[in-house]
Parts: structure tokens; C-alpha cells; sequence
């Protein structure tokens, strides 16, 4: 076989990246930063959804919030989840892992809210019906711009990951759960660590 | 001994021959070898330490507690999911155990275009004979092969396609199907139940919940290393750690041993630049009735047939430069793969019990990077470009080819544009370059390597062909982060292999550390 040389490798470019970096790092990340940044956080006036489903939000924003489980609630099409439980799992799961993936996903959600209005729609996000959500996210889904496709792929695969690793979705998908909930475990040898503290 | 050090609350001092930050493939191997030669040993992991009992098989339960950054990390774009994990034992801890010595191309470009003398079989084959002997390493058994190996190798046997079910890590294996999640059942052998256990009882502390923040470095010799000690779960610093050692090695995998380089020796100028990782598309093929892809071992077959680039008359790209791995994945996983949306996904999640699935490891071209960003937070960038998305365009049509011929009834590239294929005119037509750009699908890496590379050369590596850095004496390289490049197939144990040769190697030069 006559390998493939390696292509060369990069340059340096250390310290390129601040906490929007998953924008910056997309095709018309430089606009995208730019709104991000003049965006209104919101209240709990303009977005009631964390508290009208009382959660005690632990890294997300009542907007944030609004906006995941406004995604979940298109997104999830005869999943017996409810959306409001993927959406505090999700906000659950940002406070433990931190950033970066906090933060890029904070930066995804605050664009999907507001960038409606390039998709022809007058509202924002969350006001709008499912459909004209899934729709609106379909458009991000081909967009020729990697932002938008990036955005996509993050919100649609955090909702489905907390929606689908649920067990109420088993008898949808035909999962019997893992063996162990079925057979005991016999392990194959003991392992002696030591001492352990 | 284990200390967990998310138990701890005081400050730890240690002093060792050798310290080890990082305890998988690399770490645990290099550690039992000095250990078992009287070496006083120290390990440092940064992530958690879990046995049998503690692997529940549940995906959220795996990805959350020994995933790194909680099974969520991706590179800056969104564009490649990050598989790696963070536990004593590392990635051994949720890798499905294929275990592939080097093949010999690769060590022979490593031996011309890195100068790694001691790249040969002969000097290798040994280690890995040792190795395959303490992991019990042999071909995967016919019972383990689940229904979805078995379409796959009807579909190769069909198209004439090479291919086999690799050699694997494990004794005394069930075919539960979720390694990925840890084995249970102490069948895989993991470092975590071969090699730790060893180190730990021989005297050795490996220290989990213990992350390594710098290298200490006097009048240019690394004399050991400065951390923390890590409440598990929420990462909250509990106590501070410092070893003070005579050797240090570094093992904590291609991101974790290039993040405590950039942030130790930030003038190194070859760390983090070339990020391998081997991308990895996905193929789904919906038989029309249940079949079993959930038991026996996930990955029990691998297609080897396209591991080799062909060339056109000119030279030109033709095919090939990469191997496919027989694929499952639990609902979660697999959701979070579709990239379709409402009623389409929910139609395709319903028939996750009659799918089958393969995997690409692409022998890339063109690696990436890991850095530091602004907010000093470890950053990933790679972008499969290139003649590495054609390698992908053809990983999906073989892909395609060999389940329809399997009997599939239709096949999913699962790109963002709900790409199905029924017949050839479909992947001739339908399988295009727009489905391999970045976001249009799921794209994974998990085989991470080349971020600290060993070599001759000084200005293009960070350590020399005996793993030792070039500008820092003492300071040692020993996991997937020292290889120069893609192994093309999975690296464990071409890391073991390597990491055991830089052990002896050091073992013999110094004899027990600090005489």
C-alpha cells in the first residue's frame, strides 16, 4: 500500500476562541455574535413556561428554558414525554457539565428565539405554533449557512437524547432494556483492588 | 491502594519514581510494567473510579458519569461528536475491546516520515504478545456475533468484500451488547480490571477524582505535578494534590495530555496540532422485521475490504481509506444520530428494533486541532475535508451496497436531508457530497491520537522516538496523544503496545527510578 502523505499540520492558533466560540467558528459566525450579543435575556413576564411547569431552573434562563422546551414540544411527535421534562433534564445536565457546552448551547437557543424573522416570520421562536417550528428548524436543518446547520444538530440532538433515553419510550422503539434489568449479573471474575478509600 | 479523591478534603503530598497522569490504555499498561519491576507509582485520573457493580447499562447513566465532558463534548463547530471517556481504566473503561496490533504499513511510515526507529514488528510483536496474553485477547467467537454482524457478513460474503470479526478483549463474555456502558460483568478486559488492580495491590496509588493542572519543571527537568482533587459530579475542587517524582509520564489521552501541555508548556510548538480521531459516519438499514442488534458484542465484525485508498489512472482519489465497524446504539444514542425531525423521526425511533448499522473509521488525511481558547477552556477544531469527504461519500454508497445485498429493504444516510436508498441507481444518485459536510449528519470521533507526537524531528514533535520530550527531560509521552498519526484501525492496542515499549525502554535506561 503506498500511504497518503499527512497533510501539514496547523498553525498555532491558540486563544481564538471566547465563550461564543461555537458561533465564531461557523460560516457567518461574525453576524451571528453580533446579535447574540444585543439580545434581551427575558423575564419570567415574557417567558412563564419554567414557572408555570415549576422548575427551579439550575443553568439556564426562563427564556432559555422556554425556548428547549418550546423545541421539544415540536420536535417530539408522539413521544409520551412530556416536553417539560426533556427541558429540565436538559437544564439539569447544563449545570453539571458546564462550560463550554453551556455556554454554546445558551448561545444556540437565544439565536433560534430570535432569528425568526429571517425565515419571513414576524414572531419569535417560542410564539410560534409547532408546526411552523418544525418548519422554521427544517430551514436551519439545509441551510447552506454550517451555523445554522450547527445550531440545528446541537438542539434537535440534546431533545432527542433526553427524550428518547427515557424509559416510558421503550415501548416505542421495542427496547427491553439492558440484561441486567432482566437477568442478574454473574460476574465472569472477582477483582481484588486492594485497598480502596 | 485506590483513594478516591472525591472522598478527600485535605491536601495530598506524594513522592514516587514515576508519576502517571492518566490511567487507560497507555497509563495502565506503562504503570503495571514498572510496577511489576519495583517501580513506586503514582497515578493520577481525572475522572471517577467505577466497578462491576456501578454499570448500570443505562446510557444516560454511562455517558454522565465516566464520558468525557459528561458525553456531550463536540469540536467548536458542533460538526464531530468527542467520544472519550474519563475513568480509572480511561477508554478502555467503554471501548467495545477490538484489539488490533499495527498494521505494518502504518509503522512503516512512521519509521520514514517520523524517524520512530523502533516502529517494526519485531520490536513491537513482543509487547504485543505480552499484551494480548494478559487481556486474553482472541477472536471474537461466533456466538458472539449478533444478527446484525451476521447481515453484514452476508452482504460482504455477497459482494465479495473482505472482512472479519476482530480480535477482542474479553473473558468469559455473555454478549450483554453494552460494553460501551462498562462491563458488568468483569468480562472486558479493561485496564481497570487487569492492570490497576495489579498496580494497586503491588503498592502503587492511583489517585481518581484527580485532575492534573501543571507539570513541575525544574532547570528543565519535569521533577512532578501540581493538581486537584475533584468532588465527583459537580467537579467542585476539594483539595489540592502535588507528586513530586523523578519521571513523569504523561497518558491522559489525546485532549486531556494536550491540555495539560498547552497549559504547562504553552511554547511547545507541536502539541495539539494534528488532532486525529478517525471520523466516524453512520449508516442505518431498516430489514423490515425485528432482527438482534442489541446482544452479543456490538462490534463483532469488521469490514476490512476498503482500508486501502485506490487510485485512478492519474492518481486521482478512487476509493477506499477506511474500515467499517458493525454498529449499535441504545434509543438515546441512535435518536441523537437521526438527524430527522417530528413525526419522521418518531417513525424512524420506531423501528429501532429492525435496524442495522454500520460504522466508518476514516484513515483521515487532514487531522485537526485541540487548543486553549480565550476563556481558557480546552477547544477541538477538525473539519473532514477534502479527499477525506470523498472517503466518507464512499463509506456511504459500500455501506449501502453491502446492507441492500444483506436484504435490507431500504438504508438511512442519516443526513439532514432524509437521504434513502433502495437500489443502486439510489446511491449513485442520492449519495452526494452534500450529505458529508459538516452538520448535514452526526459525525464522531473516538479513536483520539496525535496531539503530543513522538518523532525525530524536534520542531515537529513534542517528544523523541523513546517518548521522552525533546526540551524537557524527565517528561515522558505514553498514550493515544505520543502516536504520529492515524493507526487506521482502533489504536488501543497499538497504544498499549507503545506505551509498554516506552515503559521497558525506560526501565532499562534507568533501571528502578531514582538509583
Amino acid at each position: 500500500m503506498e500511504p497518503e502523505r499527512y497533510a501539514a499540520p496547523h498553525p498555532i492558533e491558540s486563544g481564538q476562541l471566547d465563550r461564543r466560540g461555537f458561533l465564531r467558528q461557523a460560516t457567518g459566525g461574525t453576524v451571528a455574535i453580533a446579535v447574540a450579543s444585543i439580545l434581551p435575556a427575558g423575564c419570567t413576564a415574557d417567558y412563564p413556561q419554567s414557572e408555570g411547569d415549576g422548575v427551579e431552573l439550575a443553568s439556564l434562563s426562563v427564556k432559555e428554558y422556554a425556548v428547549v422546551r418550546a423545541a421539544a414540544e415540536a420536535m417530539l411527535e408522539g413521544v409520551p414525554v412530556a416536553p417539560a421534562e426533556v427541558a429540565t433534564a436538559i437544564d439539569r445536565e447544563l449545570a453539571a457539565v458546564g462550560d463550554p457546552v453551556r455556554s454554546d448551547l445558551k448561545s444556540v437557543l437565544r439565536l433560534l428565539e430570535h432569528l425568526t424573522m429571517l425565515s419571513g416570520h414576524r414572531r419569535t421562536f417560542t410564539e410560534l405554533q409547532p408546526a411552523e417550528r418544525l418548519s422554521y428548524l427544517r430551514g436551519w436543518a439545509t441551510s447552506r449557512l454550517s451555523l445554522r446547520r450547527g445550531a440545528y444538530q446541537a438542539i434537535r440532538g440534546f431533545v432527542h437524547y433526553f427524550a428518547w433515553n427515557r424509559p416510558e419510550t421503550r415501548q416505542l422503539t421495542g427496547f427491553s432494556g439492558p440484561l441486567r434489568e432482566h437477568v442478574p449479573v454473574t460476574l465472569a471474575r472477582s477483582v481484588d483492588y486492594g485497598e480502596v478509600r | 491502594m485506590i483513594i478516591q479523591g472525591t472522598k478527600r478534603t485535605a491536601d495530598v503530598r506524594e513522592k514516587a519514581d514515576v508519576v502517571i497522569v492518566g490511567t487507560g490504555a497507555g497509563g495502565g499498561t506503562l504503570g503495571a510494567y514498572l510496577s511489576d519491576r519495583g517501580w513506586n507509582v503514582v497515578m493520577l485520573e481525572k475522572g471517577g473510579f467505577f466497578r462491576a457493580e456501578d454499570f448500570t447499562q443505562l446510557e444516560h447513566h454511562a455517558m454522565a458519569e465516566f464520558n468525557g465532558r459528561r458525553g456531550l463534548d463536540a469540536t467548536a463547530d458542533n460538526a464531530v461528536f468527542l467520544n472519550y471517556a474519563e475513568a480509572v481504566g480511561g477508554c478502555t473503561v467503554h471501548y467495545w475491546g477490538d484489539s488490533f496490533r499495527t498494521p505494518h504499513d502504518r509503522l512503516a511510515r512512521w519509521r520514514t516520515e517520523h524517524g520512530i526507529d523502533w516502529m517494526t514488528p519485531s520490536e513491537l510483536d513482543p509487547h504485543f504478545e505480552a499484551i494480548e496474553q494478559d487481556l486474553g485477547i482472541h477472536t471474537t467467537p461466533e456466538n458472539l456475533l449478533n444478527e446484525n454482524n451476521r447481515l453484514v457478513r452476508a452482504g460482504c460474503e455477497a459482494l465479495g468484500i473482505e472482512g472479519a470479526p476482530p480480535p477482542t478483549a474479553r473473558v468469559g463474555c455473555i454478549g450483554c451488547g453494552w460494553t460501551q456502558f462498562g462491563c458488568a460483568y468483569n468480562a472486558k478486559t479493561s485496564q481497570l480490571i487487569t492492570t490497576i488492580p495489579r498496580i494497586s495491590r503491588a503498592g502503587g496509588r492511583i489517585y481518581s477524582d484527580a485532575r492534573a493542572d501543571r507539570i513541575l519543571v525544574e532547570q528543565g527537568r519535569a521533577v512532578g505535578v501540581e493538581g486537584v482533587l475533584l468532588r465527583r459530579g459537580t467537579a467542585e475542587t476539594l483539595a489540592r494534590i502535588r507528586v513530586e517524582a523523578d519521571h513523569v509520564v504523561l497518558a491522559g489521552g489525546a485532549l486531556g495530555t494536550a491540555e495539560l501541555l498547552l497549559r504547562s508548556l504553552p511554547e511547545e510548538p507541536a502539541v495539539g496540532r494534528r488532532f486525529y480521531l478517525n471520523p466516524h459516519f453512520f449508516v442505518w438499514a431498516d430489514f423490515g422485521r425485528a432482527i438482534d442488534n442489541v446482544s452479543g458484542i456490538p462490534c463483532a465484525y469488521v469490514v476490512h475490504g476498503f482500508r486501502e485508498v485506490r487510485r485512478a489512472q492519474n492518481g486521482g482519489y478512487a476509493g477506499g481509506g477506511y474500515i467499517m465497524l458493525t454498529n449499535h446504539q441504545s434509543p438515546g444514542i441512535a435518536a441523537a444520530m437521526l438527524s430527522s425531525l417530528g413525526s419522521e423521526h418518531t417513525d424512524r425511533m420506531k423501528r429501532w428494533h429492525q435496524l442495522g448499522s454500520v460504522m466508518s473509521v476514516i484513515d483521515e488525511t487532514h487531522p485537526g486541532q485541540v487548543f486553549l481558547g480565550k476563556d481558557g477552556l480546552r477547544r477541538t477544531r477538525f473539519n473532514v475535508k477534502g479527499v477525506d469527504q470523498l472517503k466518507a461519500i464512499d463509506f456511504l454508497k459500500q455501506a449501502s451496497r453491502i446492507f441492500l445485498a444483506a436484504g435490507a429493504r431500504e438504508v438511512w444516510i442519516p443526513d439532514v436531508y432524509g437521504t434513502v436508498i433502495r437500489n443502486e441507481a439510489d446511491i449513485e444518485n442520492r449519495i452526494r457530497l452534500r450529505s458529508v459536510q459538516p452538520n448535514a449528519q452526526f459525525c464522531a470521533g473516538s479513536h483520539l491520537v496525535g496531539t503530543a507526537p513522538i518523532g525525530s524531528d524536534a520542531g515537529d514533535s513534542f517528544a523523541g522516538p523513546s517518548g521522552e520530550a525533546h526540551r524537557v527531560r524527565g517528561l515522558y509521552v505514553a498514550d493515544g496523544a505520543a502516536l504520529p498519526g492515524s493507526v487506521s484501525v482502533d489504536p488501543s492496542e497499538t497504544i498499549m503496545g507503545a506505551a509498554r515499549w516506552i515503559a521497558a525502554s525506560l526501565h532499562d535506561r534507568a533501571g528502578r527510578a531514582g538509583a
